[in-house]
């Protein structure tokens, strides 16, 4: 049971970060989002890492795991860079090959796409590096509870991700030795055709959904044996408290984000 | 020799932070036509062994050789397909894998891969499916409509019936009540006697193989601690619990009685009505020697 | 053969029941009758109909005393799974009536018995709600609405007692077989209930688990506190529990002591099952005229190292 992805790992260092609320947490990496869009100049972009880097600093997590946690898309950032490098023009010339050359503005263009998206992939590491699944799906249903007047049903929803995130490994590894059962009758995903790949892939399609629903049958009884019912009053293990840090936290990231804007303007 | 390995090891994800070795210079060597039963507690690295007979897998260091095809770690391994068609593998809780429209197209799903004509491979299919005493009429059916032992059942003829030499079971008997584990047992010593099969079956429940394997493997956290015959396992029986095994009840009175008889070169007797038989030979004896001393 | 006699003279408890029902006729729908202080469990003439996926149960009526420890046996499709499933209201009873700790089974106290009721069941996997073993085991009693504090001393309690303090943060899949099984019983255990029920929650363990598994029942069955009901395929389980219920198609086929069980081939043959290894070499021995010197070997005895003490060295009658 090896989970191939180290974005979504908890790693508890008992840092203040970890102890913060959820949703103080979620708001932040809100905020950073619109940080990234917003940073568009080599010094919102310095200002930013800083700032990150900071963070990072404070949740006790060695740095070079928010590099390693980018190592999936790294292949994405090399193609984002070469994109970026051909399709903008402008500024001086820096290398020359025939009718081709790559301008300074699409280098800069390029470093700058690239830089961004690291920044972002790092930070949402940084998110569920401190924050247990089950943490982040509370903040989304704390978050979420204001709107239900107007009709989203913050508790289902927050139940079905919180399912979702705990049996997705669950039923990926079930299709893995679907297909390793299937390669060895001689239908081996790797050897066979596109077509024939695509008519195994939906052969794995019956014994997945069957598993899945089997899971579902079996965690309702669970559920349901253990008194659970929707919409009842429940306690909670962890009750979300927002004191004084969380609102500092929040209030470090919606400063950052005026100084990020504001260097966009000048 | 059917199987042999040579200084396997294997690691998964070896390249990334994740890396873990579940097994670790493993030598191995099977004749053919033998029975054997490998043991280990959860995450010993069984499941991971079964897997590289079949080229499922592919050794990060060593030399695996199966029949006539040899897989080297870090050299393109040779087309695997022949290779398949003659190791059948048997993953854990098979009834969950059936994924056609009815248990016929499941059953021919292998044959058909291997090149069988449609003819030869219904043919194989309603052999299997004999051979794994179901009823020739759940063939239309729909795999849902079978009750759970029935697809284990289905299961593993969709194996059988690749026909393959050598085949693998990863733990066939788990869940399945006590009557169709020692069905399903006898059936395979039968395949191994009758028609030659090399059979390896992964198990947890050394008691009830004891009477039927030829050999036995022992892993313990990625390696084989442990290789040999039945006699071999009895000798080496008190060092079972620190692989995280418990010493099975008939191996338990078997030393009993050898210690007090002597009986350490003889073959075991680990069945109840063998034992049963052993012990009142023995007691005759006893009572005839006190006799003539009286 | 009329099973009802055979039951009837074969377990006094249930002869003892029927007499109870005799006396308590004419009031049933009183509660709290005298039959509530000493019965977990009353199941008076239960029926079932099939819906498709669990089998059919008819007429089944029994009783289960307060901390006893009853296994329930049959083959595949017999209605064991359906029988417990109706005794905490995942399925709805056709016909009959249920009595769990002296409260009747109905719509209004389905949560009343739910909090009596706790079941593990047989995939350690696909019963766990939340993603740590902390928060599954919490995952309950959030809905009996307990505070923080109560929750986080049941919490480091109960996984102490079960061995499980340091995997409190994993994740399920982290943890071997005997450790999720082990988790799952301290996520019930810390909703306190009174009746235990086990849906072939051994049935995935491994051998060395299994062993500790049973260990865990001896220790829960000797605390008195709860009464355990337990579906079982596995000989040594059945061996070491006071009382088994065989089911056939749907109906109780015999209620009676595992070491009678064990001697009952037809009854063996209904239920697919074998005796353990320790009882099928007694018989084997027994059959060639050797009995063990001391009553005890076909015993609900686990501890099969007592036993060989006990018959060698070699002093048997001939």
């Amino acid at each position: 049971m090896r989970e191939k992805l180290l974005i979504g790992r908890l790693i508890d260092t008992g840092s203040p970060v970890h102890r913060l609320d959820p949703r103080a947490k979620m708001t932040a990496m809100l905020l950073y989002a619109v940080m990234v869009m917003a940073a568009r100049s080599w010094p919102a972009l310095l200002c930013l890492t800083a700032f990150s880097v900071l963070i990072m600093i404070l949740t006790r997590i060695p740095l070079r795991m928010y590099l390693k946690a980018t190592r999936p898309l790294r292949v994405l950032m090399l193609f984002i860079l070469i994109v970026q490098c051909l399709a903008v023009k402008g500024g001086s010339v820096l290398v020359a090959a025939g009718s081709w050359h790559l301008d300074s503005a699409g280098l800069a263009a390029g470093v700058y796409a690239v830089m961004r998206m690291g920044l972002l992939v790092s930070f949402t590491a940084m998110l569920t590096f401190t924050t247990s699944p089950g943490q982040l799906n509370q903040a989304l249903e704390g978050m979420l509870r204001p709107f239900e007047r107007a009709g989203i049903p913050a508790e289902r929803l927050s139940l079905m991700t919180g399912i979702a995130l705990r049996f997705i490994p669950a039923i990926l590894d079930e299709a893995q030795t679907i297909m390793k059962a299937q390669a060895s009758r001689g239908a081996d995903l790797k050897e066979l055709p596109w077509k024939g790949k695509a008519r195994m892939l939906t052969a794995l399609l019956v014994p997945v959904t069957v598993g899945a629903f089997r899971r579902a049958e079996d965690l309702t009884a669970s559920m349901e044996s253990r008194g659970y019912r929707i919409g009842a009053p429940r306690t909670r293990y962890r009750p979300l408290v927002w004191g004084q840090g969380e609102t500092w936290f929040v209030g470090a990231f919606v400063l950052m984000c005026l100084v990020v804007i504001w260097i966009g303007f000048n | 020799m059917a199987i042999q390995l040579e200084h396997v090891s294997y690691t998964y994800d070896a390249r990334s932070l994740l890396r873990q070795t579940a097994l670790q210079d493993v030598n191995l060597e099977l004749a053919e036509g033998l029975l054997t039963g490998i043991a280990g507690a959860s995450g010993s690295g069984k499941s991971t062994l079964l897997q590289l007979l079949n080229g499922i897998l592919l050794p990060t260091e060593g030399t695996v050789r199966v029949l006539d095809v040899t897989l080297i770690a870090g050299r393109k391994p040779p087309k695997l397909a022949s290779l398949r068609r003659r190791v059948g593998l048997v993953f854990q809780f098979p009834e969950q894998q059936l994924f056609a429209a009815t248990l016929e197209e499941d059953l021919i799903f292998g044959p058909l891969n291997f090149g069988a004509s449609p003819e030869d491979a219904a043919r194989r299919a309603r052999k299997a499916v004999g051979q794994m005493g179901l009823d020739e009429a759940l063939l239309s059916r729909h795999p849902l409509q079978l009750s759970g032992g029935q697809r284990r059942k289905a299961a593993i003829a969709s194996v059988l019936a690749m026909d393959p030499d050598i085949l693998v079971l990863d733990e066939p008997g788990a869940t399945l009540d006590q009557v169709s584990r020692m069905e399903l047992t006898q059936l395979l010593h039968r395949l191994c006697r009758e028609e030659g099969k090399t059979v390896i079956i992964v198990t947890h429940r050394l008691d009830e193989l004891l009477p039927y394997a030829d050999l036995w493997m022992i892993m313990h956290e990625g390696r084989a601690v442990f290789q040999g015959t039945t006699r071999g396992l009895v000798d080496e029986a008190r060092q079972l619990p620190g692989y995280g095994l418990s010493v099975p009840q008939p191996i338990q009175y078997w030393l009993e009685l050898e210690e007090a008889y002597g009986l350490q070169t003889e073959e075991p007797c680990l069945s109840p009505s063998g034992l049963a038989e052993r012990l009142t030979q023995l007691a005759f004896t006893e009572a005839k020697k006190a006799r003539a001393y009286a | 053969m009329n099973a009802m006699e055979n039951i009837q003279h074969k377990s006094p408890v249930l002869t003892g029941y029927q007499e109870n029902i005799a006396a308590a006729g004419e009031d049933i729908p009183a509660e709290g009758s005298s039959k509530a202080v000493t019965d977990m469990v009353v199941l008076e003439e239960l029926s079932f109909a099939y819906d498709g996926q669990h089998a059919d149960i008819h007429d089944i009526s029994l009783a289960i005393g307060k901390g006893e420890w009853v296994t329930l046996v049959g083959a595949n499709g017999c209605g064991k799974s359906t029988l417990i499933r109706l005794m905490n209201g995942l399925l709805r009873t056709s016909y009959g009536r249920i009595y769990i700790g002296g409260i009747r089974l109905e719509p209004g106290t389905l949560g009343e018995i739910r909090q009596k009721v706790g079941m593990v069941f047989q995939n350690p996997d696909n019963q766990f709600i939340g993603a740590t073993v902390e928060e599954d085991m919490a995952f309950g009693m959030e809905g009996r609405c307990l505070d923080a504090g109560e929750m986080r001393n049941r919490i480091s309690g109960y996984a102490s007692r079960l061995g499980i303090s340091d995997l409190l943060h994993r994740h399920p899949q982290e943890l071997s077989g005997g450790q999720k099984q082990r988790a799952a019983i301290a996520a019930i255990l810390a909703m306190e209930p009174e009746l235990i029920i086990f849906d072939e929650a051994s049935s995935m363990l491994d051998e060395k688990a299994r062993r500790d598994w049973l260990d865990l029942l001896l220790e829960m069955h000797n605390e008195a506190r709860y009464t355990l009901l337990s579906i079982t395929h596995d000989a040594e389980e059945i061996a070491a529990s006071q009382r088994v219920l065989v089911m056939h198609q749907g109906g109780l086929a015999a209620d009676l002591a595992p070491q009678e069980l064990f001697r009952d081939v037809g009854l063996l043959r209904l239920c697919r099952m074998e005796p353990p290894f320790r009882i099928r070499f007694a018989l084997e021995l027994e059959k060639r005229g050797m009995m063990p010197a001391q009553q005890g070997m076909t015993d609900g005895s686990p501890n099969p190292g007592s036993e060989v003490k006990r018959i060698w060295p070699f002093s048997w009658s001939m």
